[in-house]
């Protein structure tokens, strides 16, 4: 399969169903050519595939795409690990991976659960900009009649009848004594616990926490990362900038970056489709899966 | 029919522990201590085990969720008797699994590992019948009761390392463990107590008394003293009702000031709590997190004209979140507040959580 195909088919999904996460869509553009690459050897496949995640990233530059690409990768290994031979180790990966999708698209669902709970009646959440996750929690939250009002969503909310509020990013300081909790999606999650997410989300993080309210983060677990920034400065350039600007650009530091770090201190709880996790657990399940 | 007496028999005693459990649920806080309430319901457990009718461990666990939820429905606040019914489930999956053979081993936590790797449906539908399940699972409910009995022992063997001599401890309220844990370094070390007095139930008193009788230096002083006390205070050591999934507390009222008052003079806390108390809830249910009894103990009724136009309430718990917290002290060792989260997986199963 042609590596232009590849990110035509990536496109096409992500077009077909606007809703789904990019990186579901990148695994199963993946799936897609690993079922029709035409390698003889392991090592030929994984090389293929490793020039096919390159090739996504620089379509894609989020870090959910590396994330899923990663994990793709990985289960690739794990797998030929098991099975020496190739066409029965081929036939073992497309049926994993058939799975692999199916579980990972009820994590949304999955997340959504546990965390309305955690939104009393008569909230008030402040959430950042559009985040499908964020918004499946408050549509599991409204179905159980909770009321509450939201800052800074979109349409998507106004349909489910939620009262909403839209802000300016300038304006989080001045709305926060207002506000109950704070909700935000991630599009990474990193080994310390910390978030990388839309810019603007770190300053969200700092004024919650200057004024003691919970920040809560919502992730699927196909977002965990193997990164570990230490500031602002450690994320790696390609997620920070889209893949146009890294070639053009002559002086990045003009450049404006769209994703910000959010340390793990800042952060009150994580909840992912594998349970409520502290910031200080995620390193933890990290580990028992790079292990 | 010897069968009939014995379910009735079962049945008997499971309904008079739920009225007990109804009952001292009222006054100052419980009647008998946590220990108590764990070794009770660990034995009833075992009774069922033992007497019940079930085939299969599904049915098992049905019968023990059956029962711990009503358990539970009885008295929200007593989580002890949610954390015993967790664990003895635990203990039947792992009896389970052993028998079956299989090398499920301590992996059954959802992880991205095991995403990626299972092959097919992992549904386990615990329907397999083994002969020696009984066995296996009253044996293991029996050496969890052997560990319960010698939890305040073994947290009160490690106080030595904590407890230096001339030190100022300050305490509050009356918890056994920190009760056994300080006459344990008496044995060794010469140091001061501050015993907050703990209103309206004041069971501060008790506890000064008690350590007094060991020759231990009391002192007793009023809740609105613990600020101005704290700048000479070298540790605080307290016990809790409940330690929470992240890390916080549920303990006697007061004891936020007291750890809001110990961090702002760096004084470290230090939380004497057992095993049995880790409880896999969060704090964010409001409706079942705290519990007020009368206030007659605030505002007596005798002050007739006043009770007309004023409100009063009595909570009995306090939330002391995981950052005021500098060590956990249990029955396997010290642990960070932060560390908490792998201590629960190792006790309890996720799907558990939800009785």
């Amino acid at each position: 399969m042609e590596e232009r195909e590849l990110v035509e088919y990536f496109r096409g999904q992500i077009r077909e169903d606007p809703d789904v996460a990019s990186a579901v869509a990148a695994i199963r553009s993946l799936l897609e050519f690993l079922k029709r690459d035409q390698s003889e050897t392991i090592l030929g496949l994984r090389e293929n595939m490793t020039q096919a995640i390159h090739r996504l990233q620089e379509a894609d530059p989020s870090v959910a795409v590396s994330s899923g690409g990663e994990l793709f990768l990985r289960f690739i290994s794990l797998t030929s690990l098991e099975h020496p031979d190739l066409s029965q180790c081929k036939n073992v990966m497309i049926e994993r991976g058939e799975l692999f999708l199916k579980k990972i698209s009820l994590s949304r669902g999955k997340v959504g659960k546990l965390c309305h709970t955690f939104i009393k009646d008569g909230a008030k959440i402040l959430t950042h900009s559009s985040s499908r996750v964020v918004l499946k929690v408050l549509e599991n939250a409204a179905a159980d009649n909770k009321r509450f009002t939201v800052k800074l969503m979109a349409e998507k909310l106004r349909k489910l009848s939620i009262p909403v509020t839209v802000v300016l990013d300038a304006a989080v300081g001045y709305i926060l004594e207002k506000v109950d909790l704070v909700i935000v999606g991630a599009e990474g999650v990193v080994e310390s616990g910390g978030v990388i997410n839309k810019i603007g989300t770190y300053q969200m993080a700092v004024c919650s926490k200057a004024h003691n309210k919970p920040f809560y983060v919502v992730a699927e677990s196909f977002k965990f990362v193997r990164l570990y920034p230490l500031n602002q400065q450690d994320v790696p350039d390609r997620f920070k900038y889209k893949a146009d600007v890294l070639k053009t650009a002559e002086d990045l530091n003009q450049e404006h970056p769209l994703i910000d770090y959010t340390p793990s201190s800042l952060i009150t709880l994580l909840f992912t489709d594998l349970g409520v996790l502290t910031p200080s657990a995620v390193s933890d399940e990290l580990i028992k899966l790079y292990l | 029919m010897p069968g009939a007496d014995k379910e009735t028999e079962l049945s008997e005693r499971i309904e008079s522990f739920l009225s007990e459990l109804k009952r001292c649920g009222s006054g100052s806080g419980s009647l008998r201590g946590s220990v108590e309430t764990a070794r009770e319901t660990s034995s009833l457990l075992r009774r069922i085990t033992a007497q019940a009718r079930w085939s299969s461990a599904g049915e098992l666990m049905e019968i023990i969720r059956k029962e711990g939820r009503r358990m539970t429905a009885a008295q929200p606040s007593e989580t002890t008797v949610g954390n015993m019914i967790r664990r003895v489930l635990k203990i039947i999956r792992e009896e389970y699994a052993r028998s079956r053979g299989s090398s499920e081993e301590a992996d059954q936590q959802e992880s991205l590992h095991k995403l990626l790797t299972s092959g097919g449906s992992s549904e386990d539908n615990f329907r397999q019948h083994f002969a020696h399940l009984k066995a296996n699972v009253i044996e293991a409910i029996n050496e969890l009761l052997t560990e319960l009995e010698g939890t305040t022992d073994n947290i009160s063997m490690q106080a030595l390392e904590h407890i230096h001599s001339n030190e100022v401890i300050m305490t509050i309220g009356r918890s056994r463990t920190v009760e056994a844990f300080l006459k344990d370094a008496a044995r060794k070390r010469k140091f001061h107590v501050i015993v907050a007095e703990c209103a309206p139930f004041c069971l501060g008193h008790e506890m000064a008394t008690s350590l007094s009788k060991e020759d231990i230096e009391t002192t007793v002083i009023p809740d609105a003293a613990i600020f101005a006390v704290m700048s000479r205070v070298n540790k605080v050591i307290i016990g809790t009702q409940t330690v929470l999934a992240n890390g916080g507390l549920r303990a006697v009222n007061g004891t936020h000031t007291l750890a809001l008052a110990a961090k702002h003079h760096s004084t470290p806390l230090i939380v004497c709590a057992p095993m049995f108390k880790l409880s896999p809830q969060f704090p964010n249910e409001d409706d079942t997190f705290h519990k007020f009894v009368s206030p007659h103990e605030v505002l007596p009724f005798t002050e007739g004209e006043i009770l007309s136009k004023v409100n009063a309430h009595c909570p009995v718990f306090d939330y002391v979140p995981p950052e005021l917290i500098t060590l956990f002290i249990s029955n396997i060792g010290g642990h960070a507040p932060s560390y908490i989260y792998r201590l629960m997986s190792e006790l309890y199963h996720p799907e558990d959580h939800e009785l």
